[in-house]
C-alpha cells in the first residue's frame, strides 16, 4: 500500500480510526503504518481521539421531558389563527427581529407612498411647469429675433442672397 | 416480478406510503403521523429522543439548552406533519431540524456563558445512579478533567465542524447525509470532517499515550 500521507490522502487514516475502511484495506494499511514514521503518530493520534470521544458520555433526558412536549403540542393546538401567524417573531432574537422589523416598515411606507402619489406630485408637477415655460420664452426670443432680422434686411435693401 | 409504479418523490397521496417504505420505516410512520395516527409519533419520539437530545447537547453543552431545543425539533416535526413529504431519510431531515435550531442558538449566544452548573450537576447525579461499585475520588475526577477536556476541545471547533463531527461520531451517520443535513456537497464534508478531526488530534492526541 502506497503511504497516504505522501499520496496527499491522509483522510484514510481518520477512515481506519473510525473504524470505516473494508477489511482487506485495513490489514494493508496496518501493515504500512507499523513500518511508516510518518504514518504511525499520526495513526495512533486519531484512534486516540477516536477513544477519547467514546469517553463523552451525554446526561440522561430528564424523565418529564414527553410530557413537557406533548404539552407543548397542546397548548399549540389551541393557538388562534392570530397567534399562529406572530409565533415565528415571538421567538426571534432581537437580533433578527430589528432588521426584520425596519425592513417592514420601509416596504410599508414604499406603499404608502405609491398608494397615494399625491404626495409626491406637487414637485414633479411644478418642474414639469418650469420646463414648458422655457420651451415657451425660447420659441418667443427666436422669433422676436427673425422679426428683427426681416426689419433689418428691408432696411439695407437686403435681398437675403449673398 | 413486482413491478412497482413509479412515484415521483414528494407525492403524497396514498401511494404516498409506498413511496416512504423505500426509503426508510421512519418516513412511513411519519405519514401515518400526517393521516392523524399520534401513536406513530409516539414511536418516532421514543426512536429518537435520545440522539437528538444528545446530539443537541453535545453541540450547544448545556443539558437545559439542549432539552429546549429537542422540544422545538419534535414539535416543529408535528406542526409539519400536514405537509410532510418523504424525499429524504426521516433522520436526515430530523437532524437538519436540529442542527438548524443548535446552530441559530450557538450564533445568538455570543458570550460565553459558565457550562458547568446543570451539566455536571446532572453528570455527577447519573454517575452515582449507574455505579454499584462506587468509582474512586480519584477515578472521578480524571473521568472530569478528560470530560472537560473533550469538551473544550470539541466547543472550540467552527460551528460546522463541529455538527459533522457529532453526526459522524456519535450517529454513525454517512457522509451524504451528514452533507444533506448542514446543506454542503459529499466532498466538503470529507474536508470539513478530516480538519475536525485533525484539530482535535493535536488537542486530544496526548490522551490516549496516558
Amino acid at each position: 500500500m502506497n503511504c497516504p500521507i505522501e499520496d496527499r490522502h491522509p483522510e484514510i487514516l481518520v477512515a481506519y480510526a473510525a473504524g470505516e475502511l473494508a477489511a482487506e484495506t485495513t490489514r494493508a494499511l496496518e501493515t504500512h503504518v507499523a513500518g511508516c514514521a510518518a504514518c504511525r503518530p499520526v495513526a495512533a493520534g486519531h484512534i486516540a481521539v477516536w477513544k477519547a470521544l467514546d469517553a463523552w458520555d451525554a446526561p440522561p433526558v430528564s424523565p418529564d421531558f414527553d410530557r413537557r412536549l406533548y404539552r407543548r403540542i397542546d397548548e399549540d393546538a389551541r393557538l388562534s389563527w392570530w397567534e399562529r401567524l406572530v409565533r415565528p417573531f415571538r421567538l426571534m432574537p432581537l437580533r433578527q427581529a430589528l432588521p426584520l422589523t425596519a425592513s417592514a416598515g420601509l416596504l410599508l411606507m414604499a406603499g404608502l407612498l405609491l398608494h397615494n402619489p399625491g404626495v409626491v406630485a406637487p414637485a414633479a408637477a411644478e418642474r414639469e411647469a418650469v420646463r414648458a415655460q422655457q420651451v415657451e420664452n425660447t420659441l418667443d426670443d427666436l422669433d422676436l429675433l427673425r422679426q428683427f432680422g426681416a426689419a433689418d434686411s428691408a432696411e439695407n435693401g437686403h435681398t437675403g442672397a449673398l | 416480478m413486482n413491478a412497482q409504479p413509479y412515484v415521483p418523490r414528494g407525492v403524497t397521496t396514498d401511494m404516498g406510503v409506498a413511496v416512504a417504505a423505500t426509503l426508510d420505516y421512519d418516513a412511513e410512520l411519519m405519514l401515518r403521523v400526517k393521516g392523524g395516527d399520534g401513536t406513530s409519533f409516539g414511536v418516532l419520539l421514543e426512536k429518537h429522543r435520545a440522539s437528538v437530545i444528545y446530539f443537541l447537547y453535545r453541540l450547544v453543552q448545556e443539558q437545559a439548552v439542549a432539552e429546549e431545543l429537542a422540544q422545538e425539533v419534535f414539535l416543529r416535526v408535528y406542526r409539519s406533519r400536514s405537509s410532510y413529504a418523504p424525499t429524504a431519510k426521516f433522520k436526515t431531515w430530523l437532524f437538519r431540524i436540529a442542527t438548524h435550531l443548535a446552530l441559530n442558538w450557538i450564533r445568538d449566544e455570543k458570550h460565553q456563558r459558565s457550562r458547568e452548573r446543570l451539566d455536571d450537576m446532572a453528570w455527577d447525579l447519573s454517575a452515582r445512579q449507574v455505579s454499584d461499585g462506587r468509582p474512586s475520588v480519584e477515578q472521578q475526577l480524571l473521568g472530569s478533567v478528560t470530560r472537560d477536556e473533550i469538551r473544550q476541545a470539541v466547543a472550540a471547533l467552527p460551528e460546522k465542524q463541529r455538527a459533522a463531527v457529532l453526526m459522524h461520531k456519535y450517529e454513525e451517520m454517512e457522509y451524504s447525509q451528514i452533507a444533506k443535513v448542514l446543506g454542503c456537497s459529499d466532498s466538503a464534508v470529507k474536508s470539513l470532517l478530516f480538519r475536525a478531526y485533525e484539530t482535535l488530534r493535536a488537542r486530544l492526541a496526548h490522551m490516549g499515550t496516558t
